[in-house]
């Protein structure tokens, strides 16, 4: 019985081993053909991207004095510290309103930008924000680059909480030559934007559409 | 056994072990299909588990691993190296389990909470879930990939043995009507 079944162990290998050959070459295949597909090359986190809380197991999060977890510390205050180590700053829902009725907004000088995917900007973001997904960047230079550069202030957001995008889209601004002191990235992001009753715009940039349009 | 009789014993043990099959083949090709979607989240949670410094390794991850899972889903559904596949799979997700256990962990002494209370998106291709509940899915999953290792699900299968050209007789999984 065990003789025989050395042979069947043989077969059952080498056809795993087919499986994960022919299989890798259809994976990296499928990746280069779909619209989706990732580029290998392409870092699609810059230096200095990735927020503690989510990039690394919690366990690991740094001390402090009294020997606690960091999230023991006030959110808004640790995400501060973390900008401010990346050389930039947060925004609040409150700071977020104000250049929100700016008379600037609406004369292009204080400009919002939406760091999340094309399906969520659709969903819902703050009327006029500026679509920039940061991981597919090249799609929305041509738009975003010349406003920006124009602007005074710019708000980067993308779903607040545990999101990092923001951080993300707003060193790839920087590293394309965007003033460090104009970026403001909005740690409460459109979840903290809808929640308080805030305009939210669907669809495309200036469709018309809101919900919520009298605050 | 007598002639002219069903063996409904053998019957539903061949139809059961190929529902086993297809469904195990649809499991993948679901999550498979549901990362390869959205490969830049994906990649994001990939990016969670800090495995590699690379961006180029990572990013390889991010991009095969998700129809990697389609391409072995589709060869379960069709019966096609059914146990190849499957030891592959076991291969798979036995290192994927323990590193979705090392982050609990982590979560877990991390945010002072029982270990089954923590949940998470894994990057398992379903979403936010609770630790324990996603264990359990994967030791099932393991299990029906071992039930499939062993030769059982042969029924409707376009090529059960890709490699090996004939099965002998009287071999575990060999189940004849």
């Amino acid at each position: 019985m065990a003789t025989g079944r050395l042979p069947a162990v043989k077969w059952v290998l080498l056809e795993a081993a087919f499986v994960v050959v022919v299989g890798a070459v259809f994976a990296f295949a499928a990746n280069r053909v779909s619209p989706r597909g990732l580029a290998l090359t392409r870092n699609y986190f810059p230096e200095g991207t990735g927020r503690l809380v989510s990039a690394t197991p919690l366990a690991t999060l740094p001390q402090n004095a009294a020997g606690t977890n960091s999230m023991a510390l006030d959110p808004a205050q640790l995400l501060a510290a973390e900008l401010k180590e990346k050389g930039l700053q947060l925004a609040d829902g409150s700071q977020a309103v104000q250049l929100f009725h700016d008379p600037r907004f609406k004369q292009g000088t204080v400009v919002f930008v939406d760091a999340r995917g094309e399906q969520h900007y659709r969903e819902g973001h703050i009327p006029g924000a500026y679509e920039f997904d940061p991981y597919r960047p090249e799609k929305y230079f041509d738009a975003v680059l010349p406003v920006c550069k124009a602007a005074e202030q710019i708000v980067v957001y993308c779903n607040g909480g545990d999101c990092d995008d923001s951080e993300t889209a707003a060193i790839l601004l920087r590293d394309v030559g965007i003033a460090n002191q104009k970026l403001l990235v909005y740690g409460g992001g459109i979840t903290e934007w809808a929640t308080n009753g805030l305009p939210v715009e669907l669809g495309g940039r200036n469709s018309g559409s809101l919900r919520n349009p009298n605050k | 056994m007598k002639s002219g009789q069903p063996n409904w014993n053998r019957i539903a043990l061949n139809l059961s072990s190929v529902l086993v099959r297809w469904m195990l083949g649809a499991v993948f090709l679901y999550t498979g299909l549901s990362k390869a979607l959205h490969p830049v989240d994906f990649l994001k949670l990939v990016r969670q588990y800090d495995l590699v410094q690379s961006s180029l390794v990572l990013n390889s991850i991010a991009a095969a691993l998700p129809w990697f899972e389609i391409f072995c889903g589709l060869l379960l559904l069709a019966g096609v190296a059914v146990r190849g596949t499957a030891l592959t799979l076991m291969l798979m997700l036995v290192p994927l389990t323990v590193l979705v256990f090392h982050r609990a962990l982590a979560i877990e002494s991390a945010l002072a909470i029982p270990f089954c209370a923590v949940k998470f998106d894994c990057g398992c291709g379903t979403g936010v879930v609770f630790i324990c509940a996603k264990l359990l899915e994967n030791f099932l999953l393991i299990l029906l990939s071992g039930w499939l290792l062993a030769g059982y699900g042969r029924q409707f299968s376009l090529r059960f043995d890709l490699i090996k050209p004939h099965p002998r007789q009287g071999e575990v999984g060999e189940i004849r009507e």
